[in-house]
């Protein structure tokens, strides 16, 4: 990780000083036109919060932030000047996040669903809290809405609203900074485009994803909070679809993938349309179309622009010193795996047929067999992605089949994927922090942006051994194939896990990058006294790697051994009859 | 006593047979292509708003069904090709376009039409005895032209060559395209067919509802609920999930309020999200 540059901070320092004179130099008019504007932005961040970084799209923020306009309208009708309201206003913005969590760790739950039930339900549930503000008329005043709200107690005038919003906003920005900045904004970034792959380093993404749900629903309840005082009146509209859908419109054409972009959109857009919309006709319909065009074409929006001046920015920037990772929470040690009478079947096909296997120590395994023996799907049952009909799964005698994936992995699970898939538009360091951070970290270590900052000595060995993966600021995407399978290959190892499950390290790779590999497997094993387990199909590896193989066929062990007794065996040389070599 | 029971049974039916029709657009699109068109409840809208330009031009009602078919399917050929073929690999940027064409139909309807509520004549008045409970005459119809509609759909794409070849589009579109079928040209005929379904069903329940920008928004929100809790890809599907969020929205609605049934189709959306995610009857 890298300091803040300087010119990072320059303009952040301007942008200050630009807020604060606005209202001297642009008038009364505009300020109370921005301070609205401000507010609308605050909850456009969570918007791209959600969108941008963890990718699934809320389509109902109007519910958070109404609900929570509407809490602060009758603290601030019911408490009127009185000190509660310091207190009561935050909990309105509170219990707008905890809502959106609640609904969030609902929805979430079961599958990690990020596509369209995720929109359409929080879509629903924004009409649905339309409907009821107008229909519970006793206590929102019904279609009318809230009226008569009193402003903050001591800051009624125009320009302290207009203070007001435009500080919250600087925290609310100040805090989206942090988040992302810490490992979880990485891990955010990370599952949005391979939630698989972070399950498999042990993180409950579906709680990741809740969580970023819930700042959102945070930020636009902060955002209502303040609007009921600056305004003076809450109405049914700010819960349902409108104010959700401009909310959506600002974040995508200001810019969803950066802090700033819905901001931007929101000031930009939102000024744009007060100035417009009376005197040109077709202006939403423009916006529209405009909000189309970004989504085909352009999904930087507004904010790509300056994408350029920001490279420049970043590169007055300083690495930070590292720090020592902590060792990893779980013991360490070799874990002892038993598989009993495993049954598997997906629809008609049988994959495991009474699989039995037990692997009782360190060292090297090689699990070979034709294609469709059930390789692959082991190692899917193993890490709990796939579920046994029956029989037993045991890791250190206990039983896991009925566990989700990221809790097995926790117990000490490292897998390499068949097909590379490291998270190619994070950087490499990011890449080596995910790994770094499985297994090592509570829940409350991933708000602390120093964790981007951990080393271990097997990170610097590998680093040694491979200089490329010490270019921090690389994206993965820049990388060759045989290199991303060596990160690929580090980024299992980097946890340290107990188990090890290597599934064709070596698809792909010329004959020297081979060796290298087979060299690091080998390294990895006498360092560490984990138990690795390689699915390989080339016979010229398994005799330089394994020290035990299990030949699996048809779903079933058909013989183990070392390889010499392996290839002496006639069932294995009956099914290989002619592939020998 | 007995005519009521006639009645409430019939109000169900028909409930249940206006919603099939509302999805059953959404259906084709959404289970044969995997394209959530969000828009579908707009082109219901502007099927709505053809029947309403037919009756000020004074046409017939009728009218609107050719119009509304004109209407809808350019707007489909159109956005088949600008919005949804450059995406077919991207079906999350698909929602989000649609989402995005949603606004753009509603915001020309109110450039057009304004925001008010339009009423549309019914074109077929009077009731007639249903078993002894009186019954309006073109709600009659309306339920006998859904049950014709998804009848004679289940027929043709089950038995005619071109449904044989859209379903193994469906099944495998890089071995049907091998196998010499346009892969393309069904994908873009099955999404304006989709398109134009969805106008068709505008058109039929525009003189039931007020007719205004806004109201395609609840439309397609319960046509994907009926989805989420039939299962995709088979009438057997579309018939129970419009029958069970049918059901459960007029009766809960009936015994408390609208916002009462509302919440009850969520919940019950979200309780299938969980407990069988691919719906009642899962395709495979």
């Amino acid at each position: 990780m890298r300091a803040a540059s300087v010119g990072t901070w320059r303009a952040a320092g301007v942008a200050v000083v630009a807020l604060l004179l606005l209202p001297l130099v642009a008038g009364e008019f505009w300020a109370y036109q921005m301070s609205l504007l401000y507010l609308y932005a605050i909850a456009a961040l969570g918007v791209g919060l959600c969108w941008g970084r963890a990718g699934f799209l809320p389509l109902g923020q109007g519910l958070f932030f109404g609900l929570s306009a509407y809490l602060s309208g009758l603290a601030l009708i019911a408490f009127d000047q009185s000190a509660w309201l310091l207190l009561l206003l935050p909990l309105a913005a509170l219990a707008s996040g905890a809502l959106a969590l609640l609904i969030g760790t609902l929805v979430f739950r079961r599958r990690g669903e990020s596509g369209p039930y995720f929109s359409m339900i929080t879509l629903a549930l924004a009409l649905l809290a339309g409907q009821m503000a107008n229909n519970w008329e006793s206590v929102t005043g019904g279609f009318n809405g809230l009226k008569g709200i009193p402003g903050l107690p001591g800051l009624d005038s125009f320009i302290a609203a207009y203070y007001v919003a435009a500080v919250a906003l600087v925290l609310a920005c100040a805090a989206v900074v942090w988040l992302y900045r810490a490992p979880l904004g990485v891990l955010w970034a990370a599952l949005a485009h391979n939630e698989r792959r972070v399950v498999l380093f042990g993180f409950d993404t579906n709680r990741l994803k809740a969580v970023a749900f819930g700042v959102s629903g945070l930020l636009a309840g902060l955002g209502g909070a303040l609007y009921a005082p600056q305004q003076g009146l809450v109405t049914p509209q700010l819960c349902g679809f409108v104010l959700s859908a401009d909310l959506v419109i600002w974040a995508a054409v200001g810019g969803r993938g950066r802090l700033l972009g819905p901001v931007l959109g929101a000031l930009l857009i939102g000024a744009l349309t007060s100035a417009l919309r009376d005197s040109f006709r077709f202006w939403e319909i423009t916006i529209a179309i405009v909000f189309i065009v970004i989504v085909l074409a352009y999904p930087q929006g507004l904010i790509g622009v300056f994408a350029p001046l920001e490279r420049r920015w970043r590169q007055g920037r300083r690495a930070l010193a590292a720090l020592a990772a902590p060792p990893r929470r779980q013991p360490g040690g070799a874990l002892r795996l038993q598989l009993e009478d495993v049954e598997l079947q997906v629809g008609e096909v049988r994959i495991l047929d009474k699989l039995s296997l037990a692997i009782e120590r360190a060292g090297v395994f090689c699990v070979i067999g034709p294609n469709g023996a059930g390789k692959t799907s082991t190692f899917n049952l193993l890490t709990g992605e796939l579920r046994a009909q029956a029989g037993r799964v045991r890791f250190d005698g206990l039983a896991i089949e009925r566990r989700p994936t990221h809790q097995i992995v926790a117990l000490g699970v490292g897998r390499k994927l068949q097909i590379p898939s490291v998270f190619a538009h994070l950087s490499i360091a990011d890449n080596l922090g995910v790994a770094l951070w499985s297994g090592r970290t509570r829940a409350s270590d991933l708000l602390r942006p120093r964790l981007r900052r951990w080393r271990t000595p097997l990170l610097a060995a590998l680093q040694e051994r491979y200089p490329f993966l010490a270019e921090a600021q690389r994206t993965a995407a820049e990388l060759a194939h045989g290199e991303r399978q060596i990160l690929e290959l580090a980024l299992a190892l980097l946890g340290e896990p107990r188990l090890l499950l290597l599934d064709e390290p070596c698809a792909g790779l010329s004959p020297q990058e081979t060796a290298q590999v087979i060299d690091v497997i080998r390294w990895a094993s006498q360092r560490s006294a984990a138990t690795i387990v390689v699915i390989e199909h080339d016979m010229s590896l398994v005799r330089n790697l394994a020290e035990h193989v299990f030949v699996l066929h048809n779903g079933r062990l058909l013989a183990q051994g070392s390889v010499a007794e392996i290839q002496a065996n006639p069932a294995v040389k009956a099914i290989y009859v002619g592939s020998e070599k | 006593m007995e005519s009521v029971l006639v009645a409430q049974a019939l109000n169900a039916l028909f409930a249940v047979a206006v919603l099939a029709l509302i999805a059953l657009g959404l259906a084709v699109v959404f289970g044969l292509l995997g394209v959530l068109n969000l828009a579908h409840g707009e082109l219901v809208m502007v099927g709505a708003y053809c029947a309403y330009v037919a009756q000020t031009h004074g046409w017939p009602f009728v009218a609107a069904l050719p119009l509304a078919i004109a209407v809808c399917g350019v707007l489909g050929l159109v956005v088949e090709r600008w919005l949804v073929r450059p995406l077919y690999h991207r079906p999350f940027d698909t929602l989000v376009v649609t989402w995005g064409l949603s606004l753009l139909l509603r915001k020309c309807a109110e450039a057009l039409f304004g925001l008010g509520y339009q009423s549309i004549n019914e074109p077929l008045g009077g009731t007639l005895d249903v078993l002894g409970a009186t019954y309006p005459r073109y709600r009659l119809l309306l339920i006998a032209i859904s049950i014709v509609v998804l009848g004679a759909l289940l027929l043709w794409y089950g038995r005619s060559r071109t449904g044989t070849r859209i379903q193994a589009m469906v099944d495998n579109p890089d071995l049907a395209r091998a196998l010499g079928i346009r892969v393309g040209r069904f994908a873009a005929a099955t999404f304006v067919a989709g398109t134009c379904l969805a106008g068709l069903a505008g058109v039929l329940i525009a003189p039931l509802v007020p007719v205004q920008p806004f109201m395609g928004l609840d439309h397609v929100l319960m046509s994907f609920f009926v989805l989420v809790v039939g299962g995709l890809g088979s009438t057997a599907g579309l018939l129970t999930g419009s029958a069970v969020i049918g059901g459960v929205n007029s009766v809960v609605s009936a015994v408390s309020d609208s916002t009462g049934g509302y919440f009850c189709v969520l919940v019950l959306a979200i309780l299938f999200l969980w407990l069988r995610p691919s719906g009642i009857h899962a395709r495979r």
